[in-house]
């Protein structure tokens, strides 16, 4: 019963969720949206069918499920949530601070920002370590070594941190606003997206810097693809693609790529093909081979998929066969994209 | 920057600042519940005393956040960021929101935030900044000798104000008001004074007055440049000019960019009307400290004349200065000299 969309690409399914959606995210057979005003849906992947339902007043920010699909969490403007698959419990702690970001270090283990601090829980909602409180608000988390390390991002710094200690293990510092970070999955480098609208790049070896400026906005999005030589962000109406493979970006220009007027959200296909895919405040979903031609290159999308106006509010891949998008007016749909090689 | 038009959608967004007992709660409380018919969303920096149950109330702890753009007063809030972009991502609609700022905030990062943060540009105009002063206090406030780069915060809230509500005129005499008054003027030239007790002000006068919107704010009050003769020993003053002709573009780009590169921490807020040499319309700009922005408004009518008034609201101002590079940027005053 699928609708085609393309000679190649078809439609999963395609459901609407009573919320403005703002986050998604897909592991495994399992897919979560959760929206403006807290409705999280828990979904099949390959069917849409819903597995299991929470609410997190206040409204979400960003909900992640586990590497193996077995635990949800959810945080949001007044606190965060966490399911569990095996029997749909439910913990919702409305803590009233600002919880912007969760990470999974591994099946069983999940950081929360919560206000200035990151706190680090077992699947079950009990409290494993915290950090110290840091400059602002936490913006962003990232796991490192294998999940011993958490770097959180915050005003003035990205902080490294481990359990034994209250205090960060390492600090890479830059006066700004950080809004997102980004981890190469090789752990050579750690990434910010800035309100000043620049990258900031540290070389963990070392801490040497890099401050990619001059983008038109705030990079607010950032991301690694799988092998960890690619960083996609936003920032400009194009999509900038850097090279980090060898030594890294220094002295390099990006790709681009041209479609949307503004960026809502990006994702990359898992795997090593530099497959990417992007959405639009115009509603737009545009599917690209991001890490093609040479740098500086201007490139057009592979695909462009139509949103209906709505603004796309999320994307995320279910495997390599399958991307979600999810708009603002409420419409989740799975697209399927059977070949492994091309879009 | 996004042009603001007939037609502009972006939700006004009003910043009401003043001491901790000028009455900011209780004027909150009567936008929050009485029957204006607009749905508005409140954001409190302020423990929140506030809590109606149709109304939607977001409490915030402030954060400042330096831009690291080499611009020393460019600073922004980053607690009205993210909450701002959270609450335009509902999907319910707001009329109106309102920021509710602490009794000591620094207004300035409060408006930075709405020229600096594009996102935040295209779904938001800031509508006015609202500052209630306590008439029986104020004066003890405005007197207060602060230790050297220090602030005085009631003086620059009154400097960022664009309209101040004079509250508790009920609880001194007529002289005390007029001396207050004085005091507001002396600082903040073109700012409206409206009195209330009780803080009982038309909410017409206060939410969606398009303050920001300059060509209103001559309109109402078109005599405020001549109103600079009552100067006290304050060093933040305003300064008004108003100039007949037309200006050269390229000589007021470089006199203005030069001026808020070099004064833009002293002064707090600018605001003009100008006529541009060859341009059909009037030139409108509005800057807070270093960060300005212009754009073209309506057209100059055939029978008026061109005139360009402009306002400087600011610490250490120098008149003379002012004037006479202001009048250089004139395209008849390379001709004339």
């Amino acid at each position: 019963m699928s609708l085609t969309v393309d000679s190649d690409l078809t439609v999963a399914w395609d459901i609407t969720i009573d919320d403005a959606p703002v986050t998604l995210t897909a592991r495994d057979d399992l897919v979560a949206v959760a929206g403006a005003e807290g409705t999280v849906k828990v979904l099949d992947a390959a069917m849409g069918a819903e597995m299991g339902a929470l609410d997190l007043p206040g409204g979400a920010l960003r909900t992640e499920l586990a590497p193996d699909a077995g635990n949800l969490a959810v945080s949001g403007a007044m606190g965060y949530a966490l399911w569990r698959r095996k029997d749909g419990h439910t913990t919702v702690r409305e803590s009233g601070a600002w919880s912007a970001a969760a990470a999974w270090a591994d099946h069983e283990r999940v950081a929360v920002a919560s206000g200035r601090r990151a706190l680090v829980l077992d699947s079950g909602g009990t409290e494993l370590w915290r950090t110290e409180p840091a400059a602002s608000t936490v913006t962003d988390l990232a796991w490192m070594r294998q999940g011993r390390r958490l770097a959180v991002a915050a005003y003035g710094a990205v902080r490294c941190h481990e359990r034994h200690t209250h205090k960060p293990v390492a600090t890479y510092p830059y006066v700004g606003s950080h809004l997102a970070l980004a981890v190469a999955p090789t752990g050579k480098w750690i990434c910010s997206g800035n309100q000043d609208a620049s990258i900031h790049i540290w070389r963990t070896r070392d801490g040497s810097e890099l401050t990619m400026s001059g983008y038109p906005e705030k990079v607010s999005r950032l991301a690694f693809d799988d092998t960890g030589f690619w960083l996609a962000a936003d920032g400009a109406p194009d999509v900038t693609v850097w090279d980090f493979s060898g030594k890294g970006p220094a002295g390099t220009a990006p790709r681009q790529l041209r479609c949307h007027e503004t960026i809502t959200a990006l994702t990359w296909r898992p795997g090593p093909a530099g497959h990417l895919a992007s959405g639009g405040h115009d509603g737009t979903v545009a599917l690209w081979c991001a890490t093609a031609g040479r740098p500086r290159t201007r490139l057009s999308p592979v695909r462009e998929l139509d949103g209906h106006g709505s603004a796309v509010a999320a994307l995320s891949w279910a495997g390599p066969h399958l991307l979600i998008a999810a708009w603002r007016d409420g419409r989740i749909r799975a697209y399927g994209v059977p070949s492994r090689t091309a879009l | 920057m996004t042009t603001p038009d007939a037609r502009d959608e972006r939700v006004p967004v009003t910043v009401l600042t003043g001491f901790l007992g000028s009455g900011k709660t209780t004027l909150l409380n009567r936008v929050l519940t009485e029957n204006h018919g607009m749905r508005i969303a409140v954001i409190e920096n302020e423990f929140g005393e506030v809590g109606i149950d149709d109304a939607l109330v977001l409490d915030a702890e402030e954060e400042i956040f330096e831009m690291n753009n080499g611009c020393i007063c460019c600073t922004v809030r980053g607690d009205l960021i993210r909450i701002l972009g959270a609450l335009m991502r509902r999907r319910e609609q707001f009329d109106h929101i309102l920021i509710e700022t602490t009794g000591l905030a620094d207004p300035a990062p409060v408006a930075q935030t709405f020229f600096m943060d594009d996102e935040i540009a295209s779904q938001l105009r800031l509508d006015a900044i609202i500052t209630l002063v306590d008439a029986a206090h104020v004066l003890q406030h405005l007197d207060e000798v602060k230790p050297e780069g220090v602030e005085n915060e009631a003086v620059e809230q009154i400097a960022f104000a664009d309209r101040v509500v004079l509250n508790k005129t009920d609880l001194v005499d007529e002289e005390t008001v007029a001396e207050v008054e004085t005091r507001i003027r002396a600082i903040n030239a073109p700012v409206q004074i409206l009195r209330a007790q009780h803080a009982q002000v038309d909410l017409r006068k206060v939410l969606d007055v398009g303050a920001f919107d300059l060509d209103r704010v001559l309109r109402e009050d078109p005599s405020f440049l001549t109103e600079t003769e009552h100067q006290h020993d304050t060093t933040v003053t305003s300064v008004g000019i108003d100039v007949d002709g037309e200006l050269d573009e390229d000589r007021l780009n470089a006199w203005l960019g030069n001026l808020l590169r070099t004064k833009g921490v002293d002064i707090f807020r600018s605001k003009g009307i100008l006529a541009i040499a060859g341009a059909p319309e009037q030139y409108v700009f509005q800057g807070v400290h270093m960060l300005l922005v212009g754009e073209f408004g309506r057209a100059w009518r055939e029978s008026e004349p061109r005139r360009n008034r402009l306002v400087f609201i600011g610490r250490n101002l120098d008149r003379d200065e002012l004037e006479r590079g202001f009048t250089g940027c004139l395209a008849t005053a390379g001709a004339a000299a």
